[in-house]
């Protein structure tokens, strides 16, 4: 019994963990409606500068964040203007080219840089909490807090703030927005970059857990997708609840099932997600087939 | 979609100068002699296997886009297939001592059926989605393949006895494998040609730009799509089958990596999506560069031709979506005199 909970615990924190890396996703996805392939690459990206940062300045990856999120926000600022926006106007298949390759070019870019050894960072706290006869990892816990902290925050930005209001508004009426003198290019250039800071403070959260490698982002870009086809595209509190579904059966899947599913996993989670629940968790119509038919 | 077919009406002559759907022309001939003169012409080894992967490559983009471009299946996973293909050949002559020449066909089957299996799992699927699937399903068996040991060797690869000898496929000089290579090449273009210009190709070009509107009419979205993807995988399936009785080794960490799928995927978006004479010259293109990058910089930049392709891709799909092909067509509506 104790072990099953010590499973279910540890799955919910991984899980607000995976959520935070799909906020940027799903967050990109719900306004501009377009997906972002590389977002893999961008937290690749990000975990390798967390890791320059604790390596190389002796700070600890949570302090690295006050660095990393703002160089990745201007990065996916920089990825907006130079791929994102010319492609815009464009047949749906060249934004999904363009960040195929962008996704491509970032991983080589890695390899031939850093080459393909498994990086990571030292234990930053020395024991786990112990609650009764549940053990918890401090940086789990630290980093499902951090998530919720910014579930919460962003939702208070996009409910109340100005800004926030200028989003929903382009969400539902691109032009109708434009004519309410809303400057929506501006406002997909800010959730661009915003979704990119939001996963850099993913990568900062990730290090002390994950080591990185160059291919790290395939991984987690499945588990980000599945994550966003089940809490309902461009849902917030959705990618929380997905995110937690899929660290529970993650963490019980690998005690029950197999552990040697373990290097699977990711992939047949996601196929099965697409076989049997394409429209998210709560059946929201066409989630999974958007993106090509506009 | 990007459509750059060039159908220009009121020309009635039977063999027009440039590519155009369903129709040969003078293009075509003579891009087939230039072919067929490189094949026989004497000349130095490492110039010669240059050309033949140029072929391989050229049928192997093709392949691809039959349901890339065709049926609008833009699939990331073609490797798959390409892995299906040589594993089976392969496995039938090293554990069965069945001659590839029938091998291939075997090879080819199984990777079709895996194409349509993969069609069906991602029924409902389009766009992003359907693209991350097929990755998805190319990792599994990526994964599958290196796990099942007893078939496959797993990491270790699979080996052919580098004996020559016409009956296992196995050949002494590389100018029999560059005519089997074209062969195989001129075998795609010609399906794709018969696609073009047949009900089936048809109804694959309806489905691709209107599923409602084509269903409608009476054709059957899944049904096209899966015969779409089965015959694209069986021929990628074909494809591999003679790379493995090329290099007489398999490494799966190779034959079925993402970067040869992504390397399938590129090759036609360069030279131009929907077109039949798209990919041959993308692969004419980017074949010879990627070999020319990998001898002269070697195993010190791993990598490196991927980064230099997937930076081509970006510049290509901003400001040239039609690729190669588009530019051609373009060429051919140039009036520069009236």
């Amino acid at each position: 019994m104790s072990t099953l909970g010590q499973l279910i615990i540890s799955g919910v924190l991984v899980g607000g963990i995976y959520a935070l890396m799909s906020i940027g996703l799903t967050l990109i996805f719900g306004v501009l409606r377009i997906v972002n392939f590389a977002h893999g690459e961008f937290l690749m990206i990000a975990m390798y500068g967390a890791w320059a940062i604790t390596r190389l300045l002796g700070l600890n990856p949570y302090i690295a964040a006050i660095a990393i999120v703002p160089a990745m926000f201007l990065f996916g600022a920089i990825v907006y203007r130079l791929i994102i926006s010319p492609a815009l106007d464009k047949p749906h298949l060249v934004v999904v080219f363009a960040t195929m390759a962008l996704s491509i070019f970032i991983q080589n870019a890695a390899l031939m840089i850093m080459t393909a050894d498994l990086l990571d960072v030292p234990p930053i706290f020395g024991r786990s909490l112990t609650i009764g006869p549940i053990y918890i990892k401090v940086e789990l816990l630290l980093g499902f807090i951090i998530t919720i902290f910014c579930t919460v925050g962003l939702q208070w930005m996009i409910r109340t703030t100005y800004l926030g209001k200028a989003i929903r508004a382009t969400v539902q009426d691109g032009e109708a927005a434009m004519l309410m003198g809303i400057p929506v290019p501006r406002i997909f250039l800010i959730t661009f970059a915003v979704g990119s800071a939001l996963v850099g403070l993913a990568a900062c959260v990730m290090m002390p857990l994950f080591s990185v490698f160059p291919t790290v982002g395939l991984n987690f870009v499945l588990i980000a997708f599945v994550i966003v086809v089940l809490g309902g595209m461009g849902s917030i509190e959705g990618a929380l609840l997905g995110g937690i579904c899929v660290g529970v059966v993650q963490s019980l899947s690998s005690y029950y099932v197999a552990p040697a599913f373990g290097q699977l996993f990711f992939f047949v989670l996601f196929l099965l997600v697409m076989i049997f629940r394409p429209n998210g968790l709560l059946g929201q119509k066409g989630a999974a087939t958007v993106g090509m038919n506009e | 979609m990007v459509v750059t077919d060039a159908y220009s009406p009121g020309e009635p002559t039977r063999f027009p100068i440039l590519p155009e759907r369903g129709r040969l022309s003078w293009f075509e001939l003579v891009l087939l002699l230039i072919c067929i003169g490189l094949a026989v012409a004497n000349i130095p080894s490492s110039l010669r296997d240059v050309i033949l992967l140029s072929f391989l490559f050229g049928g192997l983009a093709l392949a691809w886009n039959i349901a890339g471009g065709y049926a609008g299946l833009i699939s990331f996973g073609h490797a798959a297939f390409f892995g299906v293909g040589s594993y089976t050949s392969t496995i039938l002559l090293v554990h069965y001592g069945i001659t590839p020449w029938i091998g291939i066909w075997i090879g080819g089957a199984i990777a079709g059926l895996f194409g349509a299996v993969l069609a069906l799992i991602c029924a409902r699927l389009r766009g992003p989605f359907f693209i991350l699937s097929t990755l998805a399903f190319a990792e599994v068996v990526r994964i599958g393949a290196l796990n099942w040991s007893s078939l496959t060797g797993g990491p270790e690869g699979l080996s052919i006895m580098p004996m020559p000898d016409p009956g296992s496929m196995v050949f002494a000089s590389k100018a029999t494998y560059a005519w089997l290579m074209l062969g195989y090449l001129v075998a795609v273009y010609a399906i794709t040609k018969a696609l073009e210009s047949s009900r089936f190709g048809y109804y694959l070009f309806a489905i691709r730009d209107n599923e409602d509107a084509a269903s409608a009419a009476g054709v059957n979205p899944l049904l096209g799509r899966t015969l779409a993807m089965a015959l694209s995988a069986a021929l990628t399936g074909v494809g591999g089958s003679l790379f493995a009785q090329y290099f007489l080794y398999l490494d799966p960490t190779y034959v079925i990596s993402p970067e040869l799928s992504f390397q399938f995927a590129l090759l036609p978006a360069v030279g131009g999506l929907g077109t039949a004479i798209g990919p041959v010259l993308g692969s004419f293109l980017i074949t010879p560069l990627s070999e020319l990058l990998r001898s002269y910089f070697g195993n010190s930049a791993a990598g490196l031709h991927l980064v230099i392709y997937s930076l081509a891709l970006v510049v290509v799909m901003l400001y040239f979506p039609s690729g190669l092909s588009g530019a051609l067509s373009k060429l051919a509506r140039w009036r520069p005199f009236s």
